[in-house]
C-alpha cells in the first residue's frame, strides 16, 4: 500500500518540524473546533514523524496558548493591546542599564537576526538558546575541516558508527540507517552510547562512555589511535573500528550530540578527525532542528556566549519563545532573574519565566509562520506555515516590526561560526563520586527542556515523569526495583524519578530523562566546569 | 467504494518486526492523534525488549462475546471495532482479550481500540501506525507475507511461543 496523499504535495513548500534536524515535512487537519490531528507528507521515500513531532498540531489550539497581551504581576496584572506592550518593552529594554535578550534557537533564521539586530539597537547583549550540546557540536564542526551529510546521505553507508542515543534523539534519521543495514546487512554498526538504549540494542560492537567531561571524545580518541588508556577496561572492544570504518567502501559516522557544550565541541573534533582519517562521511545530528542557523545567526548579528548573557547583574531581560529556567536550570537562569526590575516575555505559552515576568506577549510558534531554518551546513530548507496562528496573536516579526526593529533583510548563514567564547572548562574530568554519575539523556518522546511537550496530552500519558536508568548494581545498593519511584538528590535539588533497570548498563553511571524542569534543576548546573549538559554526581533514594 | 476498499484490506494485519522496532512509540502517537487522543496502540515492556502491540482483529473475538452493551462488534467485513457510543468502559473486554493487547488506561470511560484506522483504508491508505514507522518494522501484511517474511502479528509473540530475539 502507499501513501498518495502525499505525492501530491511533494513540489510544494512544507511545513516543518523543528524538534530535530532531521526537519520532517509535516501538515495538519483540523478535526473538531479546537482539534487538529497530524497528518504526514511522504519525505524521501517514506511516510514518518515521530512521537516528539506529532505533538505540534496540539499546540497550534492549545488552551494554555497566551492570547493577550499583559502587563504588571501577581494579581495587578491588566491586558494591554499587543501594540502596547510592544512599545513598553522596546522602552523597558532601551532604558535599561544592562539589558539581555535570549531568543529560542528554534525562530525562524530571518526572525533571529532581526532580534539580534534590535537588541544591539537597544544595547543588549544577546543569544539564542539551543541545546548546549549541539551548539558545541555546531562550533566544533564549524570550526573543523568536515563536509557534513545530512541523513539522508547514510542511505547507502556500509560501515556506520554511531555516536549517542540517535534513535531517541533523532528518530526518524532511523529510516535511512535502516535502509541501509537493509542493503548491507552484515555491515558493522559501532555505536557509542549509554547502555540499553535502543540505539545500543541495534549495534553489532557497543561501547558505553565514561560519564565525564569529554567522555564520549575520549572513546572517539580511542578509536583513532587505538589507545585506551583511562578508559574502562571493556573500552577493549574498540581495537579494530577504525579499520572498519577505513576498509568500507562507504563509511559513515552519525554523531548526535549528548551532554553539554564542553561535551559537544571535544566529540565534533574528534569525529572530523576520524572521518578524515577513515573517509567516512560525517552525519551530524542536533536535538534542536535550527541548532545550526540559530549559532550562525547568533554569530553573524554579534550574539554572545549564554555564560556572557546570562551572569548576574542584568537589569532587564527579554526571552523570546525559551523558558530560561527550564532551559538552563534554575542555577543559571534564576541568577539571571534575580536581579532583573523587568522581566519581559515574547512567546506562545507561559512558562516558568513567563510567570515571573512583569510584561509578556502572546507570539505565534515558529512553526505557524514561513520561514527558512538551517538544519545542518548545506541544508537551508524553506518552510510554509503548519496552520495560521489564533486570531490576534502575531509573529515575533511582527512585534519586532512593530518596535521599529530593522526587519526584512535575511540572516547570512552561510559563513561558518566564529563561535562567542566560551568559558574554560574548570575541573571538568572525573570526579570523585560516592553516589552516581549521572547524565542527562534524550528521550523520543519528551522533547529538549519539556517546555513544548510538556504541554501536550500524549507525553504527558507516556511520560508523565523523568525515567531514571539504573545499572542493577546500583538499584541493589539503593534498594529499589523496576518501576519503583526513587528521589534523586543533585547540587541544585531533587526530583521523583521512575527507576528503569538496565543490565547492559555500567555500574556508578546512570542516565535521567532530561525534559523535565524538576530534572534539570537537580543538575544544579553553573558556568565553573559544570556547564549545562554535562553529568553531575548524585544520590538516589528511596521514595 | 469504500466499503469494498476495507473489505479487500481486512485480511491485512498491522504485523511487527521486531528486528526493526526502535522504541520510538511515533505509532503510538499517531494513534493517539488520529483517533481523538486515545490510543489503541500501546507499548509493552517484556525485559529484552519494549515494544508496540495492537489489536489482531480476531475471527472470533472474545472481547465482541463478552461486551456487556454489545459496544464491541465484528462487522460483516471483519474489523472488530468499539461503538464509541456504546462503550460504557467496563473493562470486560480487557480481561478478556486472550492477547492483552486491549489495556485498562481509560480514556474518557472508554476502552481504546484499534480499528485499523477505517478512514485511511477506505481512502486505500495504511493505517496510521504503520504509514508513520520511520524503519518499517511495522507493516500491514497478508497472513502469507506473514508466513514467508516471518513476521509477527502483534500481540502474538508474548501470547504465543515464538523467542524474543534480534538479527
Amino acid at each position: 500500500m502507499s501513501s498518495p496523499e502525499g505525492a501530491a504535495l511533494a513540489t510544494e513548500p512544507a511545513a516543518r518540524c523543528l524538534m530535530c534536524s532531521v526537519g520532517c515535512p509535516v501538515r495538519a487537519t483540523r478535526v473538531g473546533p479546537d482539534q487538529y490531528a497530524p497528518d504526514y507528507v511522504p519525505h524521501a521515500g517514506y511516510a514518518g514523524l515521530c512521537g516528539r513531532g506529532s505533538v505540534l498540531v496540539e499546540l497550534l489550539d492549545h488552551p494554555d496558548r497566551l492570547r493577550r497581551a499583559r502587563r504588571g504581576s501577581g494579581d495587578g496584572t491588566r491586558t494591554v493591546s499587543v501594540e502596547d506592550a510592544a512599545r513598553a518593552m522596546a522602552e523597558a529594554l532601551r532604558g535599561a542599564d544592562s539589558p539581555v535578550v535570549v531568543a529560542d534557537g528554534s525562530l525562524d533564521l530571518d526572525t533571529l537576526a532581526a532580534v539580534g539586530r534590535f537588541a544591539r539597537d537597544a544595547g543588549a547583549r544577546w543569544t539564542a538558546y539551543v541545546p548546549p550540546g549541539d551548539a558545541g557540536l555546531v562550533h566544533g564542526l564549524d570550526a573543523s575541516d568536515a563536509s557534513p551529510v545530512g541523513p539522508e546521505a547514510l542511505a547507502d553507508a556500509d560501515a556506520l558508527l554511531v555516536i549517542g542515543d540517535v534513535f531517541a534523539a533523532q528518530p526518524v534519521a532511523a529510516h535511512w540507517i535502516f535502509r541501509a543495514r537493509d542493503a548491507h546487512p552484515r555491515m558493522p554498526r559501532l555505536v557509542v552510547a549509554g547502555g540499553d538504549t535502543a540505539t545500543a540494542k541495534f549495534a553489532t560492537a557497543r561501547v558505553e562512555p565514561p560519564l565525564e567531561t569529554g567522555g564520549f571524545a575520549a572513546v572517539l580518541a580511542a578509536v583513532r589511535t587505538g589507545r585506551t588508556d583511562g578508559l574502562p577496561a571493556d573500552a577493549a572492544v574498540l581495537a579494530g573500528w577504525k579499520d572498519q570504518l577505513a576498509s568500507a567502501e562507504r563509511p559513515a559516522i552519525v554523531v548526535t550530540a549528548e551532554l553539554g557544550y564542553a561535551d559537544g565541541r571535544a566529540l565534533a573534533d574528534q569525529a572530523a578527525a576520524l572521518a578524515a582519517e577513515t573517509g567516512a562521511k560525517l552525519c551530524p545530528l542536533t536535538a534542536g532542528g535550527n541548532a545550526w542557523g540559530a549559532m550562525r545567526a547568533a554569530s553573524a548579528e554579534g550574539g554572545a556566549c549564554p555564560a556572557e548573557v546570562l551572569r548576574p547583574g542584568a537589569d532587564a531581560v527579554l526571552a523570546v519563545g525559551c523558558d530560561l529556567l527550564s532551559a538552563y536550570g534554575s542555577a543559571i537562569g534564576g541568577s539571571a532573574l534575580d536581579g532583573a526590575t523587568e522581566i519581559l516575555y515574547v512567546g506562545p505559552m507561559a512558562n516558568r519565566t513567563a510567570a515571573r515576568a512583569s510584561l509578556f506577549l502572546p507570539a505565534a510558534f515558529t512553526f505557524e509562520t514561513a520561514g527558512r531554518a538551517m538544519l545542518g551546513p548545506g541544508r537551508l530548507v524553506d518552510f510554509a506555515p503548519l496552520m495560521a496562528p489564533p486570531a490576534g496573536v502575531p509573529s515575533v516579526a511582527r512585534i519586532l516590526d512593530m518596535v521599529g526593529a530593522a526587519g526584512g533583510e535575511p540572516a547570512d548563514v552561510s559563513a561558518p561560526c566564529e563561535a562567542p567564547a566560551m568559558p574554560e572548562v574548570v575541573g571538568g574530568g572525573a570526579e570523585e563520586c560516592k553516589g552516581v554519575v549521572v547524565a542527562p539523556a534524550s528521550d523520543a518522546v519528551q522533547y529538549d527542556d519539556g517546555s513544548v511537550t510538556g504541554r501536550a496530552r500524549w507525553p504527558q500519558a507516556v511520560r508523565p515523569r523523568p525515567v531514571l536508568g539504573l545499572a542493577p548494581a546500583d538499584a541493589e545498593a539503593v534498594g529499589v526495583s523496576e518501576g519503583h519511584t526513587a528521589v534523586l538528590s543533585g547540587p541544585g535539588g531533587s526530583a521523583e524519578v521512575d527507576v528503569s533497570i538496565r543490565p547492559g548498563q555500567r555500574a556508578g553511571q546512570a542516565w535521567v530523562s532530561r525534559g523535565f524542569a524538576a530534572v534539570r534543576d537537580a543538575f544544579g548546573w553553573s558556568w565553573d566546569g559544570r556547564r549545562p549538559g554535562g553529568p553531575v554526581c548524585m544520590e538516589v533514594h528511596q521514595s | 467504494m469504500p466499503d469494498e476498499a476495507v473489505a479487500e484490506q481486512v485480511d491485512r494485519r498491522v504485523v511487527l518486526d521486531l528486528d526493526r522496532c526502535i522504541e520510538c512509540k511515533s505509532c503510538m502517537a499517531a494513534c493517539y492523534y488520529g483517533h481523538g487522543q486515545m490510543a489503541g496502540v500501546q507499548f509493552v515492556d517484556i525485559g529484552p525488549a519494549v515494544l508496540p502491540v495492537v489489536c489482531r482483529q480476531c475471527s472470533d473475538p472474545a472481547c465482541v462475546e463478552v461486551c456487556p452493551a454489545e459496544a464491541m462488534i465484528r462487522d460483516e467485513r471483519g474489523v472488530v471495532a468499539r461503538s464509541v457510543i456504546g462503550c460504557r468502559g467496563c473493562g470486560s473486554c480487557v480481561r478478556a482479550c486472550p492477547f492483552g493487547v486491549l489495556t485498562l488506561e481509560m480514556v474518557g470511560h472508554q476502552v481504546a481500540k484499534c480499528d485499523l484506522c477505517e478512514d485511511r483504508l477506505e481512502r486505500g491508505l495504511e493505517p496510521r501506525c504503520v504509514a508513520v514507522c520511520p524503519t518499517r518494522a511495522l507493516r500491514f501484511a497478508t497472513a502469507e507475507e506473514v508466513e514467508a517474511e516471518g513476521l509477527t502479528v502483534l500481540g502474538g509473540r508474548i501470547a504465543g511461543d515464538h523467542p524474543i530475539r534480534r538479527r
